[in-house]
């Protein structure tokens, strides 16, 4: 069995952990490559639907809302990975998420930079999109600031903010060490972004202080942003949307799917640059009883949404019910269920059966029943508004799944160029805390 | 003038600061240098800060401002509204609470760069030690006449003087 990271030389950690940002291998040209492909197909879609309008979409009379904003409260929620379980794990001070954290922080990072494009995609007339910035049109009227819309420009905004800054902060040591010993460009590079840092107590004292505060400011961020997506639905008297625990479910739902993207991306990382001494077994059972919970209280609000709506009866909201779980969307509901509950519930509750390939099998599972979760929330309720004449059915077209799909590769190729220019476990973290060794 | 001295241990460092402070150095004459934060016990080397402060300042200038702003905005072009509020708080309170939490998060940035020097380096020409893995360095600012004594206290401690 592989000794706790923690217990090795702290030269062994710096040269495993730097080892990874020198030199490309061809593995790691040709999965960037793939990504690079798949992600300007993406940008030739979105070309094409800028250039002959919304209409290349599937977006009809009544569903206005289709893979664009599932996309977005998907990307949203994965969001939710990093910076909530980086900060929760930090204020609880457990000493097992020092390998997890970082990997953590820039899935949130590059999810939400992703999340936040779509509402810009969805406009149609993209380069309008200043028109939600708070500054008076030529009519000199102001943006509509009770709207959800402008309510998610700025959850958006502090969120990334507050993101980045929570994954740069304790990036400062690590790039001042590679300043030390690296290749001119990179020197330079590394020592602009380090600002100089010495390593004085003073620094330390700040560093900490910071990522104390900024833990407890972020977790209260991180739940309004969800809650405010889940406001996005729940402010409208759609049926099935307009309901008050539409705030907890969604953030519940956004920690289930970030914990399942954080398992997914580490069990990447440990493979690609053979992190197994410090991305070990115990990460991965910890991570995936997490899941487990996570899946347990998601089948629990899954349950307390449906139940309500069928006992009460409300034609309206019996024909989204009826829709969502007989009729046209029913086999997307059933294996979202499958997917998100049962998969998990028997890989990760039985104790004989939790690996971490199975972890990871149970991860995948979940990321794709969040997904269909975001549609069989978005997609039903607008095929089946109040009005009964207005019913209508979507479907995506090509260019939307190609968006779609270039989404998950710019996620991918952000993710292997970060992982080439900066540590993805906080080397400096590793050592053992002073307060640790008291 | 400065004196470095180096330590492999953290109690010696403790036992060299605590000499020196009974010698009349002062904790803001005195700068530790290692590749990993090292904690004293409350007394030995405290840094007092007022991040938190700053982050509660930062956060009520910022939702304040951002209130303020929207309620100027909703008088400044008055929309119909049907005998509703022209300004509501409800409706715009999450705005509010989202700005808010950006001043706290600026602030503290902001706050971390002057706090730890990044930003404004108290004296440019200070020798900053090099550290090895393990080691921990003690900077000691003082006048001449005060050297021997602090250097004294170096290697009465364990250190050793670069």
């Amino acid at each position: 069995m592989a000794a706790a990271p923690e217990l090795l030389p702290y030269e062994q950690i710096r040269k495993d952990l730097f080892r990874p940002l020198s030199g490309v291998s061809r593995n790691y040209l040709l999965a960037t490559l793939c990504a690079f492909v798949v992600g300007a197909a993406g940008l030739v879609a979105w070309g094409y639907q800028l250039g002959s309008g919304m209409g290349v979409t599937g977006l009809r009379r009544p569903v206005y809302w289709g893979f664009y904003i599932v996309d977005f409260v998907f990307w949203i929620g994965i969001s939710h990975a990093g910076t909530l379980i980086s900060a929760i794990l930090r204020l609880t001070d457990a000493a097992w998420r020092k390998p997890v954290t970082r990997a953590a922080e820039a899935i949130t990072v590059f999810a939400l930079m992703i999340g936040g494009m779509f509402p810009i995609i969805h406009l149609g007339r993209a380069w309008l999109f200043f028109w939600l910035l708070p500054y008076p049109n030529s009519r000199l009227l102001w943006p509509n600031f009770r709207s959800p819309l402008l309510w998610d420009l700025t959850a958006i905004v502090t969120y990334l903010t507050g993101s980045v800054i929570y994954l740069y902060l304790p990036l400062i040591p690590d790039m001042a060490q590679l300043a030390e010993h690296n290749t001119p460009w990179r020197r330079r590079f590394y020592r602009t972004l380090s600002l100089g840092w010495t390593g004085s107590d003073r620094e330390w004292h700040a560093l900490e202080r910071a990522m104390k505060l900024m833990s407890c400011i972020i977790l209260a961020v991180a739940v309004s942003v969800h809650t405010v997506v889940a406001w996005d639905f729940a402010m409208a008297i759609a049926p099935m949307w307009h309901s008050t625990i539409f705030g907890p479910y969604f953030v519940a739902g956004a920690i289930f799917s970030g914990i399942a993207a954080l398992l997914v991306v580490m069990a990447a990382l440990r493979k690609i640059l053979h992190l197994e001494d410090y991305l070990t077994r115990h990460h991965f059972n910890n991570l995936a009883k997490l899941l487990l919970l996570m899946s347990l209280l998601w089948f629990y609000f899954t349950i307390a949404e449906n139940l309500t709506v069928w006992y009460g009866n409300e034609p309206k909201e019996m024909a989204v019910f009826g829709a969502r779980t007989r009729a046209h969307y029913a086999p997307y509901f059933w294996i979202m269920v499958v997917l998100n509950f049962v998969i998990p519930f028997v890989l990760l509750g039985i104790r004989r059966l939790r690996t971490i390939r199975t972890a990871t099998i149970a991860a995948s599972c979940v990321l794709a029943g969040m997904w269909l979760e975001r549609f069989v929330i978005v997609v039903p309720t607008l095929a089946n508004p109040r009005l009964p004449a207005a019913s209508g059915f979507y479907a995506p077209t090509w260019v939307e799944i190609a968006i779609t799909a270039a989404t998950f590769a710019a996620m991918a190729m952000l993710y292997m160029v970060f992982s080439k220019l900066f540590p993805i476990i906080a080397v400096w973290e590793f050592k053992p805390h002073p307060q640790e060794e008291d | 003038m400065y004196l470095i001295g180096e330590f492999c241990e953290k109690e010696a460092v403790r036992a060299a600061i605590r000499m020196l402070r009974e010698a009349g150095v002062t904790s803001a004459q005195l700068d530790l240098f290692s590749e990993e934060p090292v904690e004293f016990p409350r007394g030995v080397l405290d840094r007092p800060s007022r991040m938190s402060l700053a982050a509660v300042l930062g956060a009520i200038a910022f939702g304040a401002l951002a209130t303020a702003f929207i309620y100027w905005t909703q008088y400044n072009y008055r929309v119909v509204t049907g005998g509703m509020p022209v300004f509501s708080f409800w409706a715009t309170g999450v705005i509010t609470f989202e700005m808010t939490m950006l001043g706290a998060i600026v602030a503290t940035f902001a706050w971390f760069l002057w706090e730890s020097g990044l930003v404004r380096k108290r004296d440019r020409g200070a020798p900053v030690p090099e550290v090895g893995p393990g080691a921990i360095c003690l900077r000691v600012r003082c006048g001449a006449e005060d050297a021997p004594q602090a250097i004294e206290a170096i290697h009465r401690a364990g250190g050793r003087q670069r």
